[in-house]
């Protein structure tokens, strides 16, 4: 519901084969090489992690790798900024707490 | 360029402000009451207040904050936006794995 | 550690046209870029830019990238994605992070173009999912093809919260309302205008009290504020969004700046802390220059011409051109930017302007709520009288603000709008040459200001051409409604022709049939929702 279908300036956008991944155990699609951001978002997930120390929901805010609130946990490696991270067939992308590879 | 500021503490005492809460930097979840605080125990000029909170010292190095910050900081001390100084940038100017880092000249 | 005449630190509009520009004089350049794609914002912006011919007015940014690219590839400059550079050191080596490895470089002089980034505002929930930059919407959008919501409030109606508004309404997405703590637009009026007459409303005035929600935005809260900025108590509006887009200014990135030792000032006109230069971009440090919005925010358009000013100087530096090629060159590009900083908007105004250069007043209502009052729109040179409305078709030119850009006086074959010299001159239209309805102006206009207007078409009924840039495209016989200047719906409206042709660039010319008497009103057209029975 989030993909544009038609843009009538940039007409498609290019991406990448269909693949499947998992977020917190649910296995979604997205394309592959797209910022992991956005296959999140065009699946509906707003919320990327919880802070250190207020516990407060965080998501996408610059989407240009600056401002490191989109960071997740990829494949185990923490603090992974989902806006600039392409997606990558399988990736295991977990909702963070904190900082730190646990909860 | 920047003004001297007198060192003597606020006379006034601190009060709470309906914002406080509000956070101005996201990374380090430094809200504005902490800052405003900071101010008054002594901390007057940026590079002060990032030592003593962490403010500015997060992942974003202050790209967001820094503008905020100096804002608060000049309405609390009468200053001019422009009479304050944000805090030294240093190298690394963005965030580095410390393992890249400590290679830094290593030859492969 | 490797050694180039030339390092230049950010491959966005200002970066590149650098490179260029030395490498054609012959440099050994290198370009380093800490994002993945080059072009820098370029990319996202999908709007026609204005200018004259020379600035590449009524091209669309990301085409203009496409083709900095190029220019750069031919000339074999070497661009370097992915590396951040990490500080600037003395001798001018610079310390450059790819793949979680440190290199260091060496350069005999160095440009650093690292852009800007956006300002922000805190309120409460402003950490909350769905509170983003303009920047992140252009990017979801524009580059990946995703909206970044459905609802949307922009706060901020500066250009860029003007043109990423109507990106926005072009990815598909609601724009709830632009809000602005200022009494007036920030950007240009034709922007403002563009939202308006699709029904944006506009909140002058007004800030952000806070976003609603637990873990994601869920609406928001705006407030008036008196004349010292003090929010009006029992002003509170809550609006349906789910998110909330920031475009509040941009602040020049001059981190590297500051640690290269460039002796720096605090100017609030230039968006902050910026690098002391000369007229070429040298900074305090000789060899050492700065172009683009991290020596001052200004547009893309600037930022090329900085940029190749930049690096023609460095190759005079280092003997590639002579002082007197240089001297030409910089004159020719000086020229060319000082016509950009023209107009009400351009690096020397003050913010209170209250008439044009030709003495017309501004529109009260266009700097209040986004679009021109019809009692005021007849002051302007642009607009046709009730007699030349007789006669037959004409444009109407709605572009009533000092704005440095002509493309429309080259547009048309016949000659019929005059700008003169001076680009920011308002266009007039000559009356007395007979419009042939090619629209080439409509598609030209990048502000989407200019109509053709034909009052007495058949009896009772009218023809506007407007221009049009929405998916799907309404198709010939297709009945709707026809929207005024505010976006209120004042008749139903028939297209009669759709006009694309490449020339056009992706906007079309729609025309409706309406009403005679709405001809100088209506300015929209809205399509009838499917199934939807028309009155």
């Amino acid at each position: 519901m989030y993909r544009i279908k038609e843009h009538p300036i940039l007409k498609s956008f290019q991406k990448g084969r269909l693949v499947k991944f998992e977020f917190d155990g649910n296995v979604m699609e997205g394309f592959e090489g797209e910022p992991i951001s956005v296959a999140l978002k065009a699946n509906g997930v707003m919320v990327h992690r919880y802070t250190k120390k207020h516990s407060q929901p965080r998501g996408v805010f610059c989407s240009i790798g600056r401002c490191t609130d989109c960071v997740m946990i990829v494949d185990g490696q923490t603090n992974v900024r989902t806006c600039i991270t392409p997606l990558a067939e399988g990736m295991k992308i977990e909702t963070q707490y904190g900082v730190l590879n646990k909860r | 360029m920047s003004k001297i500021i007198g060192r003597a503490l606020k006379k006034d005492d601190f009060v709470e402000m309906p914002d406080d809460h509000i956070i101005i930097c996201r990374c380090e979840e430094i809200t504005k009451g902490e800052i405003r605080r900071a101010i008054y125990e002594g901390m007057y000029t940026m590079n002060e207040i990032k030592r003593y909170l962490r403010v500015g010292m997060g992942l974003c190095q202050g790209q967001t904050c820094n503008k905020l910050v100096k804002a608060i900081v000049a309405k609390e001390l009468g200053l001019d936006m422009k009479d304050i100084e944000i805090p030294i940038p240093r190298s690394p100017a963005r965030p580095i794995a410390m393992k890249a880092y400590a290679d830094d000249g290593y030859m492969r | 550690m490797e050694r180039f005449e030339l390092i230049v630190i950010g491959a966005g509009p200002a970066g590149l046209s650098a490179a260029i520009e030395a490498a054609s004089c012959g440099m050994s350049v290198i370009v380093f870029d800490e994002n993945t794609r080059p072009g820098g914002q370029l990319f996202k912006q999908i709007h026609k830019f204005f200018g004259s011919k020379e600035h590449k007015a009524k091209e669309r940014g990301f085409n203009i990238g496409k083709n900095l690219l190029n220019e750069a590839e031919e000339l074999g400059v070497r661009v370097e994605l992915d590396s951040t550079v990490m500080g600037i050191f003395r001798n001018k080596e610079i310390s450059v992070m790819k793949n979680d490895s440190v290199k260091h470089f060496k350069g005999n002089s160095i440009v650093i173009a690292t852009g800007a980034s956006e300002n922000m505002v805190p309120f409460k929930g402003w950490t909350l999912p769905g509170v983003i930059g303009a920047g992140a919407a252009q990017t979801m959008m524009n580059i990946h093809g995703i909206k970044p919501g459905n609802r949307v409030l922009m706060v901020g109606s500066g250009n860029v919260g003007l043109v990423v508004g109507y990106q926005l309404i072009q990815a598909g997405c609601i724009l709830e309302a632009i809000i602005d703590a200022a009494p007036r637009v920030g950007g240009y009026g034709v922007h403002a205008a563009k939202l308006a007459r699709i029904g944006v409303p506009f909140y002058m005035s007004h800030t952000i009290k806070l976003a609603q929600g637990i873990d994601r935005v869920e609406g928001a809260i705006i407030v008036e504020v008196d004349k010292s900025w003090k929010p009006v108590s029992g002003s509170e509006k809550t609006l349906e969004v789910d998110t909330i887009c920031i475009a509040v200014g941009l602040s020049p990135m001059s981190q590297l700046v500051r640690l290269a030792g460039c002796k720096t000032l605090d100017d609030p006109k230039k968006g902050g802390i910026v690098p002391l230069c000369n007229e070429y971009g040298e900074t305090s440090i000789s060899g050492i220059y700065a172009a683009g919005d991290v020596a001052g925010i200004e547009e893309a358009s600037s930022a090329m011409i900085q940029g190749k000013i930049a690096g023609a100087a460095a190759s005079k530096d280092q003997g590639y051109i002579s002082e007197d090629e240089f001297k030409a060159r910089q004159k020719k590009l000086e020229n060319s930017l000082l016509q950009l900083r023209e107009g009400m908007f351009g690096h020397k105004s003050t913010a209170q302007v209250t008439h044009t250069d030709e003495g017309y007043e501004l529109s009260h209502s266009l700097l209040k709520k986004g679009y021109i009052s019809d009692t005021e729109l007849s002051h302007y040179p642009g607009i046709p009288t009730e007699d030349d409305l007789k006669d037959g078709l004409v444009p109407v030119i709605e572009c009533t603000q000092n704005i440095p850009c002509n493309p429309c006086q080259d547009a048309c074959p016949k000659g019929c709008i005059k700008v003169g010299d001076n680009i920011t001159n308002l266009p007039s239209i000559e009356t007395s040459v007979k419009c042939s309805g090619c629209g080439m102006c409509v598609v030209s206009c990048s502000g989407q200001a200019i109509f053709l207007v034909k009052q007495n078409h058949s009896p009772g009924y009218g023809l506007v051409s407007l221009p049009y840039e929405f998916s799907p495209l309404p198709d010939v016989g297709d009945i709707g409604y026809a929207l005024d200047r505010l976006g209120n719906v004042v008749s139903k409206a028939e297209v009669i022709s759709i006009k694309k042709t490449p020339v056009m660039d992706e906007t079309a010319v729609l025309t409706m049939k309406v009403p005679s008497n709405l001809t100088m009103k209506a300015r929209f057209f809205k399509p009838a929702m499917k199934e939807e029975k028309i009155i």
